[in-house]
Order: structure tokens, then sequence, then C-alpha cells
């Protein structure tokens, strides 16, 4: 340990905003970016759920009208 | 016949491998960079000249040598892209891409906030923190052409061109610390002969770079699968996908 204290480790010789700083803004922006793939990926599956839902009552539809035509 | 056939069979492919390996990279990346940047920040001795402040060099390196890695990467996979016509080396340029930034963005921010105490300075105009801001517009600049077209193949390829001519940055970036007179420092580790570190520091700077390394493949790896999933919506096997998804998580 090359701190003798919990204080003296936040204090880092007098440079501890900037240490902090850097290693705070760092984590912070990883895992922005990290959430923001990983919640694009879950948009996305839903949007292929959507779709197939579309293209399903586009399917429905277009049965109906023609059933309705041959009556 | 085998062009024809080739992307069909491999996105599909793409997807799963990159599911498989997405655990292991990410578990084993945010594992590495936790013990070493705590190795770097609590065990790691003071710097002689620069006191505790040096600390700020676990973080500051591992993203400034991925950013250049990962420049390399991007425009590797645009130049097989162009030549080959090969999609999935697009999608893996555009995925890469926003990583890059992200990478050049702490690299430019965190060497601000080491500048300040050691220069007196959170910006210089000087070559080493020019010519790495210009590697971020670089990043910005393909994402950007990229999304400024409709369709995606020649989205791939105007933004590929530029990726692959933005390479004569590199070296610029790399040497600059030579060719100029500048504040930065030259190079620690990357340099013919031994590093000039004591391998008590070197350690964990070293894991640091392979934990950052394997973090932004995990990172790469989800956003490949993205990629793949917005180009192929209407393949069955991404609706059967995107069902299963939604009946694991219904059971949540």
């Amino acid at each position: 340990m090359a701190f003798e204290n919990f204080s003296s480790f936040l204090n880092m010789g007098g440079y501890g905003l900037y240490v902090w700083l850097s290693f705070g803004a760092s984590a912070l922006s990883l895992l922005v970016l990290w959430l923001d793939s990983f919640f694009s990926k879950r948009t996305l599956l839903t949007q292929v759920l959507k779709e197939q839902a579309r293209q399903a009552r586009i399917k429905a539809a277009a049965e109906q009208n023609s059933n309705g035509e041959t009556i | 016949m085998w062009k024809w056939l080739h992307p069909y069979a491999k996105t599909e492919r793409t997807y799963y491998l990159c599911q498989s390996l997405l655990p292991w990279f990410s578990v084993l990346g945010l594992a590495v960079i936790l013990f070493a940047s705590f190795w770097g920040l609590a065990f790691a001795p003071a710097d002689y000249q620069q006191s505790e402040a040096y600390r700020i060099i676990y973080v500051h390196v591992p993203v400034a040598v991925l950013s250049k890695s990962l420049y390399m990467g991007m425009a590797v996979a645009a130049l097989i892209g162009l030549v080959w016509q090969v999609k999935t080396c697009f999608m893996a340029m555009i995925a890469l891409a926003p990583i890059g930034a992200m990478v050049t963005f702490v690299s430019l921010f965190t060497g601000a906030a080491w500048g300040k105490p050691m220069w007196g300075t959170w910006w210089e105009w000087d070559a080493r923190l020019t010519s790495q801001l210009i590697l971020l517009f670089l990043f910005l600049g393909v994402i950007s052409l990229y999304k400024a077209f409709e369709d995606k193949q020649q989205a791939g390829k105007a933004a590929g061109v530029m990726a692959v001519v933005g390479v004569i940055n590199l070296p610029i970036i790399h040497y600059s610390v030579e060719w100029w007179n500048t504040l930065h420092q030259g190079a620690t580790i990357l340099k013919l002969g031994k590093p000039s570190m004591p391998p008590e520091m070197l350690w964990p700077l070293l894991l640091s770079i392979v934990g950052w390394a394997l973090v932004c493949g995990a990172i790469f790896l989800l956003r490949m699968q993205n990629e793949i999933l917005q180009r192929e919506v209407r393949r069955p096997w991404v609706v059967a996908l995107a069902n299963q998804s939604s009946v694991s998580s219904e059971g949540k």
C-alpha cells in the first residue's frame, strides 16, 4: 500500500482533484457507451417484433380483402 | 455463386460468434480494469518527480494506445470492405468508430486533467495534443458521414474512404513528440530497448491496457450485433431470435 490511510489515498498528495476527475470521467464515458450499446440491442429486438406484427397485419388484411371480393 | 451465398451465411454466424465471446470479454475486461486501476491507484509507488499525480497514467496511456489501435482496426476493416466488397467489414468499421471516439475523448480529457497540475494549463496547441484532437474529429467524421447516407452500402464506402485516408494521422501522432518541440513527454513503453519504468509501475499499466482492450472488445461485439440486427430486420433467424428474447425477458 502506497498510502498510510484512506484520507491520504483520497487526497493523492494534493492532486486528488485531477486524479479522481480523470478516473471518474473515464469510468463515466465507458459506462455511457456500454449502456448505450446494450440498450440499443434491446430496442432493435423489439423493433424486429413490431415489424413482424406489422407484416402479419398487412397479410391478414390482404387475405380478408380477397375473401370479401370472392363472396 | 460463392460471393452471392457468402453474406447470407455469414451474418447469422457472426452474430452468434459475437454472442458466445461477449460474456468472456465483458467479465474478464471489467475485472482486469478494476484490478489494474486499484493496483495503480493504491499500490504502485509514487513517482519521484510528479508524486501521486502520475497515477493518471493508468487510465491515460491505455486509452491513448487504444485510440490509435482502434483507428487502425477501423481503417483495415474499411479497406477490406472497399477492396473486396464485404459488407460485414463496413459493419465492423462503423461498430468500432464510436468506441474509438469515446477512447480518444477520454485520452484528451485525462490528458487535460494531467496537464493542468504538471504543465500549468488544461490545453495547449501543441503537436501531440492537436494531432490527437484531429483523431477525434476523424472518428466523428466517419460516424457522421456514415449516418448521412440512407443506403448503408454507399454509406460504408464513403465513410470507408475517409477512414483509410485518415490513417496518415497515425504516424503523425506517434512521432509528434520527436518531430516537434512539445510539452508532451516522449514514449515510455513503446520504444527500442528497455521501457523507462520500474516493473512495479509497469505491470499495472500493462494490465490496464489489456483490461481496456478487452472492454472495448466487449462493446465492439455488442455494437457489431446491433449492426447485424439493424440490417437483417426481416430475416427469419432474426425474427426467431427476437421472439425468443421477448419470451425470456417476460419470464423474468
